[in-house]
Protein backbone atom coordinates (compact mmCIF):
# COMPACT_ATOMS: atom_id res chain seq x y z
CA UNK A 1 0.00 0.00 0.00
CA UNK A 2 1.25 3.48 -0.86
CA UNK A 3 0.78 6.80 0.42
CA UNK A 4 -1.26 8.91 -1.18
CA UNK A 5 -0.25 12.17 0.25
CA UNK A 6 2.03 13.95 2.41
CA UNK A 7 0.63 14.72 6.22
CA UNK A 8 1.20 17.39 8.02
CA UNK A 9 0.89 16.34 11.91
CA UNK A 10 3.23 17.69 14.62
CA UNK A 11 2.31 14.58 17.30
CA UNK A 12 2.71 11.68 14.75
CA UNK A 13 4.19 8.58 15.63
CA UNK A 14 6.64 8.36 13.53
CA UNK A 15 7.94 12.32 15.18
CA UNK A 16 8.31 10.76 17.85
CA UNK A 17 12.38 10.19 18.79
CA UNK A 18 12.67 8.21 21.49
CA UNK A 19 15.51 5.33 21.07
CA UNK A 20 16.51 6.93 18.30
CA UNK A 21 20.11 7.58 17.44
CA UNK A 22 21.47 11.97 16.96
CA UNK A 23 23.85 13.02 14.44
CA UNK A 24 23.92 16.39 13.56
CA UNK A 25 25.62 18.43 10.21
CA UNK A 26 26.59 21.81 8.73
CA UNK A 27 24.53 22.48 5.53
CA UNK A 28 27.26 21.75 3.36
CA UNK A 29 26.19 20.84 -0.48
CA UNK A 30 29.62 19.13 -1.18
CA UNK A 31 28.97 16.60 1.43
CA UNK A 32 25.50 15.48 1.83
CA UNK A 33 26.58 12.15 0.05
CA UNK A 34 28.88 11.38 2.99
CA UNK A 35 26.75 12.58 5.64
CA UNK A 36 24.22 10.53 4.60
CA UNK A 37 26.41 7.63 4.14
CA UNK A 38 27.29 8.39 8.45
CA UNK A 39 23.27 7.68 8.50
CA UNK A 40 23.31 4.85 6.89
CA UNK A 41 26.36 3.12 7.71
CA UNK A 42 24.16 2.40 10.42
CA UNK A 43 21.55 -0.14 8.87
CA UNK A 44 21.93 -3.76 8.24
CA UNK A 45 22.59 -4.46 4.94
CA UNK A 46 19.62 -6.46 4.95
CA UNK A 47 17.80 -3.34 4.34
CA UNK A 48 20.40 -1.44 2.10
CA UNK A 49 18.84 -3.10 -0.53
CA UNK A 50 20.63 -1.68 -3.77
CA UNK A 51 21.82 1.57 -2.31
CA UNK A 52 18.14 2.61 -2.34
CA UNK A 53 18.04 3.54 1.66
CA UNK A 54 20.91 5.48 0.72
CA UNK A 55 19.78 7.10 -2.34
CA UNK A 56 16.13 7.95 -0.30
CA UNK A 57 17.39 9.37 2.94
CA UNK A 58 20.04 11.64 0.98
CA UNK A 59 17.11 13.13 -0.96
CA UNK A 60 15.68 14.15 2.45
CA UNK A 61 19.18 15.71 3.55
CA UNK A 62 19.83 17.24 0.52
CA UNK A 63 16.26 19.56 0.62
CA UNK A 64 17.18 20.29 4.17
CA UNK A 65 20.52 21.80 3.50
CA UNK A 66 18.99 23.67 0.19
CA UNK A 67 15.70 23.72 0.37
CA UNK A 68 15.21 24.83 4.34
CA UNK A 69 19.00 26.20 5.21
CA UNK A 70 19.37 27.52 2.14
CA UNK A 71 22.96 25.90 2.27
CA UNK A 72 23.82 28.51 5.07
CA UNK A 73 26.50 26.83 6.55
CA UNK A 74 25.41 28.41 10.37
CA UNK A 75 22.71 26.80 9.97
CA UNK A 76 22.51 22.86 11.22
CA UNK A 77 20.57 19.64 9.62
CA UNK A 78 19.28 17.61 12.56
CA UNK A 79 18.76 13.82 11.73
CA UNK A 80 17.52 11.18 14.23
CA UNK A 81 17.60 7.80 13.02
CA UNK A 82 17.19 3.79 14.03
CA UNK A 83 17.38 0.81 11.56
CA UNK A 84 16.65 -2.82 12.05
CA UNK A 85 15.96 -5.91 9.31
CA UNK A 86 12.38 -4.79 9.96
CA UNK A 87 11.49 -0.81 9.89
CA UNK A 88 13.54 2.21 8.74
CA UNK A 89 13.09 5.72 10.75
CA UNK A 90 14.52 8.75 9.79
CA UNK A 91 13.35 12.34 11.20
CA UNK A 92 14.89 15.52 9.54
CA UNK A 93 14.94 18.94 10.91
CA UNK A 94 16.24 21.76 9.41
CA UNK A 95 16.40 25.87 10.48
CA UNK A 96 14.70 27.36 7.71
CA UNK A 97 11.12 28.37 7.21
CA UNK A 98 9.46 25.38 6.24
CA UNK A 99 8.30 23.61 2.71
CA UNK A 100 5.60 26.12 2.67
CA UNK A 101 4.24 24.58 -0.32
CA UNK A 102 2.50 20.83 1.03
CA UNK A 103 -0.75 21.48 0.31
CA UNK A 104 0.43 22.23 -3.33
CA UNK A 105 2.51 19.78 -3.77
CA UNK A 106 -0.48 17.29 -2.59
CA UNK A 107 -2.99 18.76 -5.19
CA UNK A 108 0.20 18.64 -7.67
CA UNK A 109 1.05 14.84 -7.24
CA UNK A 110 -2.76 13.53 -7.11
CA UNK A 111 -3.20 15.45 -10.54
CA UNK A 112 0.19 13.24 -11.25
CA UNK A 113 -1.54 10.42 -10.21
CA UNK A 114 -4.71 10.71 -12.56
CA UNK A 115 -2.68 10.98 -15.32
CA UNK A 116 -0.56 7.63 -14.60
CA UNK A 117 -3.38 5.94 -13.66
CA UNK A 118 -4.88 7.44 -17.12
CA UNK A 119 -1.52 6.26 -18.59
CA UNK A 120 -1.90 9.80 -19.96
CA UNK A 121 2.04 10.22 -20.78
CA UNK A 122 1.30 13.42 -22.63
CA UNK A 123 -0.52 15.22 -20.08
CA UNK A 124 1.66 13.71 -17.43
CA UNK A 125 4.46 15.75 -18.97
CA UNK A 126 2.97 18.77 -17.45
CA UNK A 127 3.72 16.89 -13.56
CA UNK A 128 7.16 15.05 -14.08
CA UNK A 129 8.65 17.65 -12.12
CA UNK A 130 7.21 20.28 -9.13
CA UNK A 131 8.79 23.44 -8.99
CA UNK A 132 8.03 26.77 -6.71
CA UNK A 133 9.71 30.22 -6.88
CA UNK A 134 12.64 29.02 -5.38
CA UNK A 135 13.46 26.07 -8.00
CA UNK A 136 16.75 25.64 -9.83
CA UNK A 137 17.91 24.12 -12.83
CA UNK A 138 19.43 21.22 -10.97
CA UNK A 139 15.83 20.70 -8.78
CA UNK A 140 14.59 17.51 -10.59
CA UNK A 141 11.22 18.50 -8.47
CA UNK A 142 10.41 14.46 -8.57
CA UNK A 143 12.32 13.34 -5.02
CA UNK A 144 8.95 13.41 -2.76
CA UNK A 145 7.13 11.08 -5.53
CA UNK A 146 9.23 8.60 -4.98
CA UNK A 147 9.50 9.10 -1.59
CA UNK A 148 5.91 8.87 -0.57
CA UNK A 149 6.34 5.79 -2.74
CA UNK A 150 9.60 4.37 -0.67
CA UNK A 151 8.52 5.36 2.53
CA UNK A 152 5.50 2.55 3.55
CA UNK A 153 4.82 3.74 7.07
CA UNK A 154 4.24 7.86 5.93
CA UNK A 155 6.09 11.08 5.05
CA UNK A 156 5.13 13.68 7.69
CA UNK A 157 6.16 17.30 8.16
CA UNK A 158 5.60 18.93 11.20
CA UNK A 159 3.14 22.05 10.79
CA UNK A 160 5.80 24.36 10.57
CA UNK A 161 7.35 22.24 8.47
CA UNK A 162 10.89 22.40 8.62
CA UNK A 163 10.87 18.92 10.28
CA UNK A 164 10.15 15.75 8.22
CA UNK A 165 9.51 12.33 10.06
CA UNK A 166 9.21 9.03 7.83
CA UNK A 167 9.36 5.25 8.01
CA UNK A 168 9.26 1.88 6.13
CA UNK A 169 8.96 -1.41 6.92
CA UNK A 170 10.56 -4.44 5.40
CA UNK A 171 9.65 -7.84 4.85
CA UNK A 172 11.88 -10.58 6.22
CA UNK A 173 12.72 -12.57 3.39
CA UNK A 174 13.79 -15.69 5.71
CA UNK A 175 10.86 -14.95 8.28
CA UNK A 176 7.41 -17.11 8.61
CA UNK A 177 3.94 -16.15 9.23
CA UNK A 178 4.06 -13.40 12.50
CA UNK A 179 2.59 -14.98 15.92
CA UNK A 180 0.05 -12.84 17.61
CA UNK A 181 -0.65 -13.16 21.02
CA UNK B 1 30.11 10.54 -14.05
CA UNK B 2 31.56 9.99 -17.15
CA UNK B 3 30.38 10.71 -20.59
CA UNK B 4 31.39 9.18 -23.46
CA UNK B 5 29.92 9.47 -27.21
CA UNK B 6 30.06 6.86 -30.05
CA UNK B 7 28.15 6.54 -33.31
CA UNK B 8 26.54 3.61 -34.59
CA UNK B 9 25.67 4.40 -38.41
CA UNK B 10 23.61 7.84 -38.06
CA UNK B 11 22.67 7.35 -34.45
CA UNK B 12 24.60 8.99 -31.36
CA UNK B 13 25.32 6.15 -28.31
CA UNK B 14 25.84 7.98 -25.59
CA UNK B 15 28.07 5.99 -22.53
CA UNK B 16 27.38 7.26 -18.71
CA UNK B 17 29.90 5.53 -16.39
CA UNK B 18 28.98 5.88 -12.73
CA UNK B 19 26.62 7.92 -10.66
CA UNK B 20 24.51 10.24 -11.66
CA UNK B 21 23.62 12.47 -9.01
CA UNK B 22 23.08 15.95 -7.57
CA UNK B 23 26.77 16.45 -8.18
CA UNK B 24 27.12 15.37 -12.14
CA UNK B 25 23.75 15.34 -13.67
CA UNK B 26 23.73 18.78 -14.99
CA UNK B 27 26.98 17.45 -17.09
CA UNK B 28 24.08 14.93 -19.48
CA UNK B 29 21.32 18.23 -20.12
CA UNK B 30 25.23 20.35 -20.78
CA UNK B 31 26.04 17.43 -23.52
CA UNK B 32 22.83 16.93 -25.03
CA UNK B 33 22.44 20.39 -25.14
CA UNK B 34 25.52 20.53 -27.33
CA UNK B 35 24.67 17.85 -29.58
CA UNK B 36 21.24 19.38 -30.38
CA UNK B 37 23.04 22.65 -31.86
CA UNK B 38 24.41 19.98 -34.38
CA UNK B 39 21.16 19.10 -35.08
CA UNK B 40 22.08 15.26 -34.37
CA UNK B 41 18.30 13.85 -33.71
CA UNK B 42 19.15 9.78 -33.34
CA UNK B 43 20.26 9.58 -29.59
CA UNK B 44 20.20 6.32 -27.39
CA UNK B 45 21.08 7.09 -23.88
CA UNK B 46 23.41 3.73 -22.61
CA UNK B 47 22.72 3.09 -18.71
CA UNK B 48 24.51 0.35 -18.41
CA UNK B 49 27.40 1.01 -16.34
CA UNK B 50 25.15 3.43 -13.97
CA UNK B 51 24.14 1.54 -10.58
CA UNK B 52 23.01 5.28 -8.61
CA UNK B 53 20.96 7.59 -9.64
CA UNK B 54 19.14 10.23 -7.53
CA UNK B 55 16.19 12.65 -8.10
CA UNK B 56 18.73 14.89 -10.11
CA UNK B 57 19.51 12.05 -12.14
CA UNK B 58 15.82 11.19 -12.65
CA UNK B 59 15.25 15.36 -13.48
CA UNK B 60 18.15 15.33 -16.30
CA UNK B 61 16.53 12.60 -17.52
CA UNK B 62 12.91 14.21 -18.04
CA UNK B 63 14.64 17.22 -19.23
CA UNK B 64 16.79 15.63 -21.69
CA UNK B 65 13.54 13.49 -23.01
CA UNK B 66 11.52 16.82 -23.39
CA UNK B 67 14.18 18.84 -25.28
CA UNK B 68 14.68 16.21 -27.55
CA UNK B 69 10.97 15.58 -27.73
CA UNK B 70 10.69 19.66 -29.03
CA UNK B 71 13.58 19.52 -31.22
CA UNK B 72 11.71 16.09 -33.04
CA UNK B 73 14.82 13.96 -32.37
CA UNK B 74 14.29 10.69 -31.17
CA UNK B 75 15.60 9.12 -28.20
CA UNK B 76 16.05 5.36 -26.00
CA UNK B 77 17.14 4.86 -22.85
CA UNK B 78 18.54 1.30 -22.55
CA UNK B 79 20.05 -1.23 -20.17
CA UNK B 80 18.66 0.84 -17.35
CA UNK B 81 18.84 -2.07 -14.05
CA UNK B 82 19.26 -2.57 -10.82
CA UNK B 83 18.71 0.40 -7.93
CA UNK B 84 18.16 3.25 -11.11
CA UNK B 85 15.57 0.65 -12.47
CA UNK B 86 13.89 0.67 -9.27
CA UNK B 87 14.14 4.61 -8.77
CA UNK B 88 12.84 5.15 -11.98
CA UNK B 89 9.52 2.65 -10.74
CA UNK B 90 9.01 4.42 -7.62
CA UNK B 91 8.78 7.56 -9.66
CA UNK B 92 6.06 5.59 -11.36
CA UNK B 93 8.15 7.06 -14.92
CA UNK B 94 8.73 3.60 -15.75
CA UNK B 95 5.73 3.97 -19.04
CA UNK B 96 7.26 7.95 -19.45
CA UNK B 97 10.66 7.12 -20.64
CA UNK B 98 11.11 5.63 -23.89
CA UNK B 99 13.37 2.42 -22.60
CA UNK B 100 14.70 -0.54 -24.07
CA UNK B 101 16.29 -3.58 -22.48
CA UNK B 102 19.31 -3.34 -24.59
CA UNK B 103 21.44 -1.34 -26.54
CA UNK B 104 21.16 -3.53 -29.28
CA UNK B 105 16.95 -3.26 -29.15
CA UNK B 106 17.66 0.22 -29.10
CA UNK B 107 19.57 0.44 -32.25
CA UNK B 108 16.96 -1.35 -33.96
CA UNK B 109 14.02 0.66 -32.74
CA UNK B 110 15.53 4.00 -33.84
CA UNK B 111 16.70 2.04 -37.51
CA UNK B 112 13.12 1.31 -37.90
CA UNK B 113 11.52 4.66 -37.69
Amino acid sequence: MSNTRIQIENNHNLMNKDGLFYKEFPSDYRQIRYFTLLIVQKAPPEIREINLLEQQVSELIKNAVKHGNKQDQDKLVKVWYSFTEEEARVIIEDEGNGFKAIRDWNDFNSKRNACLSDQNYEKLADFVSFRTDTSDDNDGGNAMFAALEYWNKGVVFTEKANCVAVGKTFRRKDAGIPMHH
Amino acid sequence: MELKVRKSGNIYIIDIEGEMDLYSAFKLKELIGKMLEKNISLYIINMEKVEYIDSSGIGALIYVSSALKKKNARLIISNVHGSVKKVIELTKLTGYFPMEETLRDGILKLQKG
